[in-house]
């Protein structure tokens, strides 16, 4: 549970990571839905498989990755569709 | 140190023009310690720009290096390579780096990726403040260590004026996150950015002094500053003679 970590404050960190990424993949003009985060007890089976689906329902409304499907550039070294 | 933040991804995609091979160069001082121009940071905004110009239908080639100082020549000249075989050259360093940059590779556009803020201090992780605005000639000794020229709005030198309240500025600062204005919605349903307290600085130098038993200090009163040390001689230099190597001509 939030604020309630094994790793004391590790997840509170987590959470301003998650949002920090959002606001990278906002502005590179791709869906900040697209990372989420949620905090779940390991006695918490069910809520994990329903949190588990709904991620899955959200991406598939989403769509592939729209960087496979665009123009290629003639990349360096560094990776692309799969940064 | 000399502390930055990052422009907007909008902004530097908007310095690349028609351009194709794009560098972009981090450095490994200041801007590494205050998150914005470092390797990592170099490296996330030569992602962040391969993908959005992919996004966008028009993928430009983007690289990365990342040298020591991009404020002396010597650390300049290992990445002679990558900077010529790019069409521009985006600087993570700060405007220091980016002159120094431009100023090496004359033929080569050079653009700012950071705007470079202040002189500063970390005070702790995540916080950075600004200390000193480099005047030239500095009143510490006077002040307890607290620079009323950097941290006071009036830049007075004589005491606090009639704006300060229980320690504070009447000067409110807009708070930021990342850079980014933080915004409230006021009664009438209009947006407005957050403004956040600033401490007194004549205050804090008060309680210094006072705590030390030095407040004797501040019974000589100080004339005028004389700012010719600072700006108002246009753009400063040093000259050490006894450094300067021989004109071997």
């Amino acid at each position: 549970m939030e604020g309630d970590c094994h790793y004391l404050d590790g997840n509170l960190a987590a959470k301003k990571r998650v949002k920090y990424i959002q606001r990278v993949l906002n502005a590179i003009g791709m869906e900040s839905d697209r990372i989420a985060m949620v905090n779940l007890s390991s006695a918490m089976g069910a809520q994990f498989a329903q949190v588990a689906t709904e991620m899955t329902e959200r991406i598939r409304k989403l769509g592939p990755n729209p960087l496979r499907h665009s123009p290629q550039a003639k990349a360096p070294d560094g990776p692309d569709a799969s940064e | 140190m000399i502390t930055g933040e990052q422009k907007p991804l909008e902004e530097i995609k908007g310095f690349l023009g028609d351009d194709r091979n794009v560098l972009v160069v981090g450095c490994g001082t200041c801007v590494t310690v205050c998150f914005a121009g470092g390797e990592k940071e170099a490296q996330i905004l030569a992602s962040s720009l391969r993908m959005s110009t992919k996004l966008g239908g028009d993928p430009k080639e983007v690289s990365d290096v990342t040298v020591q100082r991009q404020c002396e020549w010597e650390y300049l000249d290992v990445i002679e390579k990558e900077v010529q075989e790019a069409d521009i050259i985006v600087s993570l360093a700060c405007g220091i780096g980016v002159q120094a940059m431009a100023k090496h590779f004359p033929e080569k556009w050079v653009v700012p990726g950071l705007n470079t803020n202040f002189l500063g201090l970390p005070e702790e992780q995540g916080l950075w403040t600004e200390q000193c605005q480099a005047c030239g000639d500095c009143v510490l000794a006077l002040t307890g260590g607290i620079c009323p020229i950097a941290r006071c709005a009036k830049q007075l030198l004589n005491g606090p004026c009639g704006g300060s309240e229980n320690g504070l500025c009447e000067v409110k600062r807009v708070k930021k996150d990342g850079g980014i204005p933080v915004m409230e919605t006021d009664a009438r349903g209009r947006k407005r950015p957050v403004m956040e307290d600033v401490e007194c600085a004549w205050h804090l130098i008060h309680e210094r002094l006072s705590s030390l038993d030095k407040l004797d200090l501040l019974m000589e009163v100080q004339p005028p500053k004389d700012w010719s040390t600072s700006r108002d001689g246009g753009p400063r230099r040093i000259v050490r003679e006894d450094l300067l190597l021989l004109d071997e001509g």
